[in-house]
């Protein structure tokens, strides 16, 4: 049995404690769309994971289960040992205040400054001004986008808006940061400054998991990389976040992954 | 940063990107109260006017004979079977010729070759002073001129007629413009919150997956709506009040008005008013918050 593609249990590493279980998860669309199909996985605490594969492989749907914007149609999915998709009320709130999602849309308020879109994240919980904006200013500076602390989102170019989305992800210091497509809009500069402050979350403890076809971003990484091809797992590399140095196998594999391959 | 602190500082962001559409429903809000309370205020003006001019309401029995002690007191009776009065005063023949010599004056003199019982013996009935009274004064009467010996009943039926027809179509008018105020302080705040809803439906969608809680969301319409039936009953009542003044200044010396005192809401009223508002644009908010609000 490959090793990437075996049964959970022996297929995953765990790191640590699970920050993430997806446990036999479909989901379709009506009428017959199969967008996820038998999906099992489980991401460490402190994780960084790479979710690759090509347009409408369901990568982005997987992401919107993991943040409960939409229900499996099967299976299960826990956050911290929380069935998400039977948190309701004040509980989902608090659960989604620890969850930063950059969306591929961005999903910016166009008609807000940039400050007051990466403030929304930790206003909702409570946090004070004086912390909201300090927070702000710095993640502005690691983004080198200083000097649009005040500009309507409306008014940035794509590059900007995505790392204002990113920054906003990440502002609340979540334990668990979604990003899809970081890096679709930016040259080579500013993804080295949006993977560097990914990193830096990762380091500082949070789980962090990149939807991306960027193949810069993940192809001499030490994390795990998934590939999913029509809503199934195509293929996942074992990684070496643990410490362990990747394998030259491992390395193959997220190549071939690239290419668009199977692993073997 | 608290609930409050977050919430408050919503709603002002709120109301500062949709200030033209919160200022059109203040002003409604607060046209309906002023079109209400100025018909109340006459209505409550108009009563006390009323009570005033029923001091001198008395209903007169004219009798066919002088009744006795004893019939004196059946009648009594009878005419406290109907309803509690004031007073009941009997006139005698007697005493209906000095008051009628006195009314005379000077020109008494018509009055000597008159017998002195030439005039019948009636009762005079006062009513209670209250509205109810005034209202069921024609049954009253009615009812006395059934009484054994009665004649003839007399009041000041025309006045007391058409200021009972004025009260009432008052009394219409203030339902009317109450049923007003509900229905415009109730769906114009209704439907605000709805366009308000409807144009930050974006907005809304993030906060939630951002983790705002449902309090965090509905509460700042909440206060959007309790703040316009605040501000609007507020600006209808001080417009209210101008006018009042302005009116009491402009009439003063105005013969028939100089009778009566006008007196603007007691402070009781004042708050009432402004309560219900805040309570019916509430009740706005919240229906539409409850129907439109996926949270």
């Amino acid at each position: 049995m490959n090793k990437l593609t075996g049964p959970p249990e022996e297929r995953v590493t765990a790191h640590h404690t699970a920050m993430i279980e997806i446990i036999k998860v479909a989901k379709s669309y009506p009428p017959n769309v199969t967008a996820l199909a038998d999906i099992s996985l489980t991401i460490a605490s402190g994780e960084m994971f790479f979710l690759i594969g090509k347009s409408g492989a369901g990568k982005t749907t997987l992401l919107k289960l993991l943040c409960n914007m939409e229900k499996p149609s099967n299976g299960l999915i826990e956050i911290a040992g929380m069935n998400i998709h039977q948190v309701t009320g004040n509980k989902l709130a608090k659960l989604r205040q620890k969850v930063g999602m950059a969306y591929q849309d961005f999903r910016l308020l166009t008609n807000r400054t940039v400050a007051e879109n990466i403030a929304i994240s930790m206003e909702v919980s409570y946090k004070k001004p004086q912390i909201i904006q300090d927070r702000v200013r710095n993640l502005l500076a690691q983004l080198q986008l200083e000097d649009k602390h005040d500009i309507l989102t409306g008014d940035l170019s794509r590059g900007e808006q995505q790392r204002v989305a990113l920054a906003r992800a990440v502002a609340n210091s979540p334990t668990l940061i979604l990003v899809d497509e970081p890096t679709g809009n930016l040259d080579a500069a500013s993804t080295e400054q949006v993977m560097d402050l990914l990193a830096r979350c990762n380091h500082s403890g949070a789980t962090v998991i990149v939807v991306t076809h960027d193949e810069a971003i993940y192809r001499h990484t030490r994390h795990r990389v998934m590939k999913l091809d029509n809503g199934r797992i195509a293929g996942l590399t074992q990684g070496s976040s643990s410490g362990q140095p990747l394998t030259a196998g491992d390395q193959d594999d997220a190549e071939n992954m690239d290419k668009g391959g199977e692993l073997p | 940063m608290n609930f409050w602190f977050a919430v408050i500082r919503q709603t002002g962001r709120n109301l500062r990107q949709t200030w033209t559409t919160q200022l059109i429903t203040c002003l409604t809000v607060s046209l309906s109260v002023l079109i209400f309370s100025f018909f109340y205020l006459i209505y409550l003006n108009m009563l006390s006017v009323g009570n005033k001019l029923s001091d001198n309401l008395h209903l007169v029995v004219y009798l066919e004979d002088e009744p006795g002690p004893e019939m004196q007191e059946q009648l009594r009776l009878k005419i406290t079977q109907f309803d509690q009065v004031e007073a009941i005063r009997f006139i005698s023949r007697e005493e209906a010729y000095h008051r009628f010599a006195q009314q005379l004056g000077d020109n008494r003199e018509i009055l000597t070759d008159m017998p002195r019982d030439f005039l019948p013996a009636s009762i005079e009935v006062v009513p209670l002073r209250t509205l109810r009274s005034l209202r069921q004064v024609k049954l009253f009467s009615e009812y006395l001129a059934t009484l054994p010996g009665s004649q003839k009943v007399q009041y000041g039926q025309q006045w007391v007629e058409r200021f009972y027809s004025f009260i009432q179509l008052l009394s219409i008018i203030v339902l009317l413009s109450g049923s007003l105020l509900i229905l415009t302080a109730t769906f114009m705040v209704a439907s605000t919150i709805r366009l308000t809803i409807f144009g930050r439906q974006e907005e809304l969608e993030l906060l939630k997956l951002v983790g705002a809680t449902n309090n965090y969301i509905r509460t700042p319409f909440l206060l959007e709506g309790l703040l316009q039936g605040f501000g609007g009953a507020l600006l209808g009542l001080i417009a209210l009040y101008s006018l009042f003044q302005w009116t009491t200044h402009h009439i003063s010396g105005v013969g028939f008005f100089n009778l009566f005192s006008f007196t603007f809401f007691p402070f009781s009223t004042i708050s009432t008013i402004i309560l219900l508002s805040i309570l019916l644009c509430a009740v706005g908010s919240y229906a539409s918050m409850q129907k439109f609000l996926r949270v």
